[in-house]
């Protein structure tokens, strides 16, 4: 009300302009870990937004979605991996997070659905590595969910056994090659990441694990 | 199977209102740990340590069977019963007789017992009336035939009967370390798992009811959440405990020479995966006494007879660990296959294992 009476001063505009709520979008994102901070529009996963993670097997998804973990995970946040089976927790340490603010439900059998919607009530991200196919109810399901939650969901797949629904952003991983010496000493990933909307598809190269079994920019 | 010698002190097997067989048992426990540092509480009046060691220290199995029977005879003012046999079930069952099995006669002495002695009454019955009244009896029958007729936990039974494992499923109490724990009035290691410095947020406190949600939904174990223990490869290392478990003594970052650098596999199976590795001219690769591959390998195998090349290999490296007292030597050799996925294979007793997938 106070702003708009007519016995006060106007704003000059470049100190109106920065007095416009930026800081609201801001905390509606989720941080962002090494290197993704820098490679990802607006340094952060939308929280509600779905996020696509595709690799072929064996080509590095895994420690993909686990390395978008990193940076929520060193500010405290929760997050939940529902379908991973034998996850590597000592891989997972080497990446930077904390396993105490990890939920793991390895096998949920027949109910990954209601597992993955029973955590997504408890955590700020969640990993999921669903069966083969996927009914398009349950993805919807599941990502209105999230959305509904302010979940960043993150669902991990081969690139021929897609998620039925588009994801607001994808990584995909589109080659994979080891670096070697007297043992294998970093991966290289080209990740092609999309994104709905403003943001364009790029291509990026990111080492991951690196020598100390971090993700980083190559 | 170890060879073990069972304490049996039937004053301390009945839980007294007082607490004083706790205690008694308790400082019976210190003071057989100062004879052996492998003494091992199984449940209340049994103790079982593993017989070499000590026999070497002392000079002969009849020196530590005087030893031991002196200490319990010191501490407690009670006779103990000691047997010594192969595997806690034998030695357990030894003890009870007070027997000392001769190396190499467990196997007839297990063959022997009653088949009540399994500790299930129903399959004593059914036993009888089949005519098989030893262990031994029970242990020729084929193992289909028993899956056909009984459930898993007689399976189990049949298992141990046949000698491939040790010990009953219910021998050894496996509170035993808390409770312990608890008479000695250190209760630490009863804590639940907490955030940093034992604070609890909003954001704990919400994480704790999604993973009751799920713990009533699908089993109290299949909420985890991952632990660090002390070790050297990836897979001795990583644990994934239930949640809500009270919290093992984490990795103090002690040095362990030989430990398996980073990267480390993203994926390290609880079970490993059994797989062949085979040379050029098609010969199963071996890891040599010197630690050395006997030829490069060409080819990886799956247990499904899927063929897969391999480009590139690193290793073996080669560990020795606990040549005290369960000796265990394992090789590991990272691979590449021509696919583009790098596997961390393991070698022990002369097999090749899938532990762990770069993926």
């Amino acid at each position: 009300m106070f702003a708009f009476s007519s016995n006060r001063p106007a704003l000059p505009p470049e100190l109106a302009a920065r007095l416009r709520p930026v800081a609201l979008a801001n905390s509606r994102r989720v941080p962002l870990g090494e290197p993704w901070g820098a490679l990802v529009p607006g340094g952060g996963l939308r929280r509600g937004s779905t996020v696509l993670v595709q690799a072929r097997a064996g080509w590095g998804g895994l420690s993909l979605a686990l390395s978008l973990l990193t940076g929520a995970s060193a500010r405290g946040h929760w997050s939940g991996v529902v379908g991973v089976e034998d996850p590597g927790v000592v891989a997972m340490a080497d990446l930077g997070l904390d396993l105490r603010r990890v939920l793991f439900v390895p096998r949920p059998y027949g109910a990954w659905a209601e597992s993955a919607a029973d955590l997504l009530d408890g955590v700020d991200l969640l990993v999921v590595r669903p069966p083969a196919r996927v009914a398009h109810a349950a993805a919807r399901r599941l990502s209105d969910r999230a959305r509904e939650r302010g979940v960043v969901l993150i669902v991990l797949g081969e690139p021929d056994a897609a998620w039925p629904l588009a994801g607001e952003l994808s990584f995909n991983v589109t080659r994979a090659q080891w670096s070697t010496s007297s043992r294998l000493d970093a991966r290289y990933l080209t990740v092609r990441i999309e994104g709905r909307g403003e943001t364009r598809s790029a291509e990026h190269i990111v080492m991951l694990p690196d020598r100390r079994g971090r993700a980083a920019a190559s | 199977m170890v060879r073990l010698l069972v304490i049996w002190v039937d004053a301390l097997v009945l839980e007294a209102p007082d607490g004083s067989t706790w205690r008694d048992y308790l400082t019976l426990f210190e003071a057989l740990e100062l004879l052996c540092p492998f003494t091992e509480p199984v449940r209340l009046g049994l103790f079982a340590l593993p017989v070499r060691a000590p026999s070497r220290f002392f000079g002969g199995e009849d020196a530590v069977l005087k030893v031991v029977g002196q200490t319990v005879r010191d501490v407690t003012g009670h006779e103990a019963r000691l047997g010594v046999a192969d595997g806690l079930f034998c030695a357990e069952r030894a003890a009870r007789q007070g027997v000392v099995v001769a190396p190499g006669q467990s196997e007839a002495f297990r063959r022997a017992q009653p088949l009540s002695t399994l500790g299930r009454s129903d399959l004593a019955t059914t036993g009888r009336r089949l005519g098989l009244h030893t262990v031994g009896s029970f242990a020729d029958l084929s193992s289909a035939r028993v899956l056909e007729r009984f459930d898993a936990r007689i399976v189990v039974l049949h298992r141990v009967a046949r000698g491939e494992l040790g010990e009953l499923a219910g021998q050894r109490d496996a509170r035993m370390g808390e409770r312990l724990a608890r008479v000695r009035g250190d209760v630490r290691g009863t804590d639940v798992q907490q955030g940093f410095f034992g604070q609890r947020g909003a954001n704990d406190e919400r994480a704790a009811a999604a993973a009751h949600r799920i713990r009533r939904r699908l089993g109290a174990s299949e909420v985890c959440v991952g632990a660090l223990r002390a070790g050297r490869a990836p897979e001795d290392r990583a644990v994934l405990v239930p949640w809500g478990s009270p919290e093992s003594p984490p990795d103090r970052g002690a040095p362990w020479p030989g430990r398996l650098r980073a990267p480390v596999p993203a994926t390290t199976f609880a079970h490993p995966v059994a797989i062949e590795l085979r040379d050029a001219e098609d010969r199963s690769v071996r890891v040599g006494a010197r630690g050395l591959l006997s030829a490069a390998p060409v080819s990886l195998l799956f247990s499904a007879r899927t063929r897969r090349e391999v480009t590139w290999y690193a290793g073996p490296w080669l560990t020795l660990e606990r040549w005290w007292s369960a000796p265990r030597r394992r090789a590991h050799l990272q691979v590449v296959l021509a696919s583009g996925e790098a596997l961390l294979a393991v070698a022990e007793s002369s097999r090749w294992w899938l532990v762990g997938l770069y993926d």
